[in-house]
């Protein structure tokens, strides 16, 4: 039987237990019926043997040497009570009917071949016209009498044992009736040790389903498991610690490879720079800028990947002035201006400063480049502990809101500039300030990105809002 | 002028080198710190720039070792972007400004003037951007040779949008310096100053102007040629 469509190994276990219950209840019964049969048989025989035995007994050789039938009264009048129910006849061993009663019965049996010393058993029917229909079950042997061998048949009506089946019968039935009971309760009981045996495994399951690229220590627990899953679980673990070393040293790679290729870049930089020539010296100079930008948000990334961020207590002013104030030249050389809203209080926040400031200066110069020329980026921090960037470009179709946070994801028809790293940065540095990043619509159809922070609960959403802070 | 440039990496010392020396710096290099520490004391140079990973040891080390051994002398730290805890490491043990790596050779040559100008340094005089020049002794100003007139504040406020060329100078900066000048400050003085300058340099075609970042401050730019 193929259990596949059961997922649930409890399930499993419960109707393989079931069905093994009910195979066993149901073997268990057929013996006890066959077994009572089989006695209320073999009590049929046995009273079929003795009374032949008794016929023989009651045989004694007549003065003449003729055989003779010499019933003792008290069986005489039985016999003679019931003459349809209980049958008998002897033979002699030349096949003579010598008794038999009713006559009727030894005419019938005259007919019969001779009978041997091993007795067996026969079924009749219809003997004498009032008892057709009646069946008798009887017994023919051949005993050793003191008027000589002697073929004895008897018979009784097959009716005539319905006592004694009826009693095993209700014995048989009042007994059973308690087995499916039985086989229910063990069921319940085995539900119920399948359920709590298996309790380790949810929990472990539960633990599982925390572990992911960002949480790569988690380990399940191996104390008190059942030893049957314990080897599972320790071999999970231990590819646990292969994975997680191969995201360590992948990420180390990622880390060491921008950082190696640091210096030979800023030499090439630097060498461009001095040397004077067409527009194909700026293309490579715009090339190798490009460059740069892709390793620095790479060692970023590899770096939010690996390290746990130290947090301290962080005056948002501050972050987003300082970051207005370090962009705002690159923003006016690129005709574009920016300006910084602050609260009235300082807005104070658990927070890695650095990671903060890269943050933000990613999502300013996304707004930056995406903003018309002339128009001005506003970044705005207000007291409910949120940092707004809203520019006055497209904004941001509703469809990409999802994947504009993933790594290298890059919208249709995007100008190739920059490594669509700059967005996870952000989404994945306040994932791990446990806040958030979500895109709403302007009024005048630009983007505003909002920052915020766990310790201020949020406000109200807005109607656009989508979340992505706790996005992996 | 001379400097020293202390600096690990071969080809970007040379590139540096390069570069300070068409703006026409005498440039010496060392590549490890116990070089440069001998470099410093037998040499009166007017600025270092210090590369902070040396071979031999921290950059940092080797300033904790000159401010308090009376030895005033600019320096300009370079540093990556991932030690930027050094930055402020750096700036507490007596380094005058820092350069986040990687660099353009323009900041760096424009910074190390700014080093120079600051007030006791070398380069004590003269302040350009374009062709805006203020003569920080005479408070001169001319717009491409023509001399321009400016109220004493705006004057101030020129002069520190100068020295700071390039970099947002915060309107709180300002309001400072004009304190200096004038005890009772309206709350909207600089906006209006920075209002006359800007209309004056614009009058005088001067081929730099004065950025508004709103919230911040403000930032004088070289306007493209």
């Amino acid at each position: 039987m193929s259990f596949s469509g059961f997922r649930s190994l409890q399930l499993r276990l419960a109707v393989r237990l079931a069905i093994l219950y009910v195979a066993a209840a149901a073997i268990a019964v057929g013996i006890l019926v066959y077994q009572a049969y089989e006695t209320a048989g073999s009590l049929n025989d046995r009273e079929l043997d003795l009374r032949a035995e008794d016929l023989a007994h009651a045989m004694v050789a007549a003065s003449a040497g003729q055989p003779r039938l010499d019933l003792p009264s008290k069986l005489a009048a039985a016999y003679a009570a019931a003459p349809e129910d209980d049958l008998f006849a002897i033979r002699d061993a030349n096949g003579r009917v010598i008794a038999a009663s009713p006559a009727e019965f030894g005419e019938r049996v005259a007919k019969w071949p001779p009978a041997k010393s091993e007795p067996s058993y026969f079924r009749l029917s219809g003997v004498g016209p009032e008892e057709v229909g009646e069946n008798y079950y009887g017994l023919n042997v051949a005993l050793q009498t003191s008027a000589g061998p002697m073929w004895i048949s008897v018979a009784r009506t097959e009716g005539s044992d319905a006592l004694v089946k009826s009693l095993l019968r209700e014995f048989v039935f009042d007994t059973m009736w308690v087995i499916p009971l039985l086989m229910l309760a063990t069921l319940g009981i085995g539900v119920v040790v399948i359920r709590n045996g298996l309790k380790p495994v949810r929990e472990i399951s539960q633990k599982a389903a925390s572990i992911g690229p960002d949480a790569t220590s988690v380990r399940l627990p191996e104390q008190s498991l059942p030893t049957e899953i314990l080897p599972l679980v320790v071999s999970i673990n231990r590819a646990l610690d292969r994975l997680a070393k191969g995201f360590a040293v992948q990420r180390e790679f990622t880390a060491n490879a921008a950082h190696e290729l640091r210096t030979p870049l800023a030499i090439v930089t630097s060498a461009l720079e001095t040397m004077d020539g067409d527009g194909e010296l700026e293309n490579l100079r715009t090339d190798v800028a490009r460059m740069n930008r892709l390793v620095e948000q790479l060692l970023r990334v590899a770096r939010l990947d690996a390290i746990a961020l130290e947090f301290d207590t962080v005056d948002l002013n501050k972050v987003a002035s300082s970051v207005v104030a370090t962009m705002a030249p690159w923003a006016i050389a690129q005709h574009r201006t920016i300006a910084f809203v602050g609260s009235e209080q300082p807005v104070k926040v658990n927070a890695n400063a650095h990671a903060l400031e890269d943050a933000l200066r990613n999502l300013v110069e996304n707004a930056v480049l995406h903003t018309p020329c002339g128009t001005e980026v506003t970044v705005t921090v207000d007291c409910a502990g949120r940092i707004e960037v809203s520019d006055h470009g497209s904004g941001v179709p509703r469809k990409d809101r999802e994947n504009i946070f993933k790594r290298f994801w890059r919208g249709p028809g995007e100008r190739t500039e920059g490594a669509g790293l700059g967005l996870a940065i952000v989404s994945e540095t306040m994932r791990a300030h446990r806040g958030g990043v979500s895109i709403a619509d302007n009024a005048d159809g630009g983007a505003t990105f909002t920052l915020s922070f766990p310790s201020f609960p949020a406000g109200e959403a807005k109607a656009s809002e989508a979340f992505a802070g706790g996005r992996a | 002028m001379r400097l020293l440039v202390v600096e690990d990496e071969p080809r970007i010392s040379e590139l540096i080198k390069a570069a300070l020396e068409r703006a026409e710096f005498i440039v010496d290099t060392v590549r490890v710190r116990a070089d440069a520490r001998e470099a410093l004391a037998n040499t009166p140079y007017d600025a270092a720039i210090l590369d902070l990973g040396l071979p031999d040891g921290d950059g940092l080390d080797l300033l904790a070792e000159l401010r308090p051994a009376g030895n005033h002398i600019p320096i300009l730290i370079l540093t990556a972007r991932d030690a930027v805890e050094q930055r402020v490491l750096g700036l507490d043990a007596g380094a005058d400004d820092y350069l986040v790596k990687p660099f353009a050779m323009s900041e760096l040559i424009a910074r190390t003037k700014a080093l120079l100008r600051r007030p006791g340094a070398a380069l004590g005089t003269t302040l350009r951007a374009g062709n805006i020049v203020f003569d920080t002794i005479g408070r001169d100003v001319s717009v491409a040779g023509v001399p321009l007139q400016l109220p004493r504040r705006e004057g101030a406020i020129l002069e520190h949008l100068l020295r700071r060329q390039g970099r947002v100078v915060p309107k709180s900066v300002l309001e400072e310096k004009l304190y200096g000048i004038d005890t009772e400050l309206e709350s909207n003085a600089v906006p209006v100053h920075v209002h006359h300058l800007r209309r004056k340099l614009q009058e005088a075609r001067a081929s730099a102007e004065i950025h508004t970042v709103r919230g911040i401050g403000y930032l004088l730019v070289e306007t493209e040629a």
